[in-house]
């Protein structure tokens, strides 16, 4: 992993570069959001860091949403990269060639949330139809949260939320042409795993990078957090939305705060802020 | 090399250029560009929900904004909207986001009465929009010129003192993707141009000959 800002530099693409192939012949490239192919050339679309991981092949790209200055390293917080596996479902991908798989990932859209199937989100409900609810995900369109797609629904017994409740759901369809729908329950299992409606509680807008960072519960800052022993429980929102709940609205606050001040803060810094926190308390 | 007016020493070097990006933050990206005392501030908001009647069925559809430094917007700005709109929809991928807009909004903050203020607003709109990560499949960079009426020496970047004195004066806006493309002018000399040209734009006496060197 590039670890200094010599290497970094060397990495940065912009819309239109061509994306070097490092690979021999026969090989597989898998091209995730921010990269399309035009023939026989792999192009970026958006501007960021291009990654790999040694000893892997698996490439990907950091774009500007950490907006980490280059004259420091640039460091992941607490030095962890983000899992793989939980990228490898990203809307958009094309495959050329074929044989060993390498994944060239590209993030980006720091504030605009765009759909893609599989992802968990915040949603606020926004109106009734004849087949579901309208929810408001943060993205260019409403979503479509159908009263079928709860755990032991029945026609009789269809769940009831008023405007302005908020859901936590998985897009179950989302692609560039269509609204996307929503369901309250894990496809594989058939039970609602977590997904229903979010009583109580408070939602913040934190940016997209955030958002996929925290969703790793072994994050430097959510660690410190569970650390301190105060009791919360986290929801979070693949699109920016982040809804959490404890005992008293002070540390709800308080808890908000922090996660929104961690973005930009590194393992240290995070663990210097959660400790004036708990000593103010 | 005659000193020009601001103590510059070449007629190609440009006036001091700075940009900063994410300075707004209710939008999605946001990025001032400087051309010295010419500024401006773009903002892009998108991809978002659209308006029924401006829904295309398979692009997003651009919407651009062009507000002055003073005074309401006139058919100046109008112009300039259009010129932005055309020139990007060449570059933004809008496939990718059919039934949504993507809203450019442009606010001259500082202008000293050259005309690069198109040139600032088309280089502040690719800066922000790569601030706001809107896939593109080039960057767009975009300067003014003129040509002197006495020498018809071509001067880049002029001051108001130069333009008193141009004959003609261009604003070219170039793309950043294609770097192979070879021009030649009509008395058969080469010239490597960076990219393809995405808009031209010419006032005063000139001929032909004479556009295609100004393009190099």
């Amino acid at each position: 992993m590039p670890s200094t800002a010599a290497q970094i530099m060397q990495n940065v693409v912009l819309p239109g570069d061509p994306i070097p192939s490092h690979t021999g012949d026969d090989t597989t490239i898998k091209l995730g959001p921010g990269l399309t192919q035009d023939q026989d050339v792999i192009t970026s679309m958006k501007a960021g860091v291009l990654n790999h991981l040694e000893g892997s092949n698996r490439w990907w790209v950091e774009s500007n949403q950490q907006r980490v200055s280059l004259q420091q390293p640039i460091h992941l917080q607490g030095n962890r990269l983000f899992p793989f596996e939980k990228w490898v479902e990203f809307a958009g991908g094309a495959e050329l060639g074929d044989g060993f798989g390498q994944t060239i990932v590209f993030i980006s859209h720091p504030h605009q949330y765009i759909p893609a199937t599989g992802e968990s989100v915040i949603g606020i409900v926004c109106g009734r139809l004849t087949e579901g609810f309208k929810v408001d995900i943060g993205a260019a369109q409403q979503a479509l949260l159908p009263y079928l797609a709860f755990e032991g629904v029945t026609k009789k017994s269809r769940p009831n939320f008023l405007v302005g409740a908020l859901v936590y759901a998985r897009l179950s369809l989302a692609n560039k042409d269509m609204e996307p729908e929503l369901e309250c329950v894990n496809p594989a299992t058939g039970k609602a795993d977590g997904f229903g409606e979010l009583k109580g509680g408070f939602v913040f807008k934190c940016s997209l990078g955030l958002s996929r960072r925290l969703m790793d519960e072994n994050t430097p800052i959510l660690r410190f957090l569970a650390e301190q022993q105060i009791p919360f429980e986290i929801t979070i929102g693949r699109n920016g939305r982040v809804w959490i709940t404890s005992g008293s609205a002070k540390t709800t606050i308080m808890l908000a705060n922090t996660l929104q001040n961690s973005e930009y803060l590194n393992e240290r810094e995070c663990r210097e802020m959660v400790r004036k926190l708990m000593t103010m308390q | 090399m005659t000193i020009r007016p601001d103590r510059r020493t070449e007629p190609t070097q440009l006036r001091p250029f700075s940009s900063s990006q994410n300075l707004l933050n209710r939008c999605d990206g946001s990025a001032q560009f400087q051309f010295d005392k010419t500024a401006v501030l773009v903002s892009i908001t998108g991809p978002t929900e659209v308006k029924f009647r401006d829904e295309k069925l398979d692009r997003a559809s651009l919407e651009v904004i062009v507000r002055p430094l003073t005074g309401l917007s006139s058919t100046k700005e109008r112009v300039l909207e259009n010129v932005m709109r055309s020139t990007f929809a060449n570059v933004i991928l809008t496939g990718l986001h059919p039934r949504t807009s993507i809203q450019i909004v442009a606010q001259v903050m500082k202008d000293d009465g050259c005309v690069s203020v198109g040139s600032a607003a088309i280089n502040a709109t690719t800066m922000a929009l790569l601030d706001a990560g809107i896939p593109m499949n080039a960057l767009v960079g975009s300067v003014t010129c003129m040509v002197g009426k006495e020498d018809g020496e071509i001067l880049m970047d002029p001051t108001m003192e130069e333009l008193s004195r141009a004959r003609s004066i261009h604003t070219f806006a170039f793309d950043s993707a294609s770097r192979t493309s070879v021009m030649m002018d009509e008395n058969g000399g080469k010239g490597t141009s960076g990219g393809v040209v995405l808009y031209s734009e010419s006032t005063g006496d000139f001929t032909e000959d004479e556009w295609w060197l100004y393009k190099a």
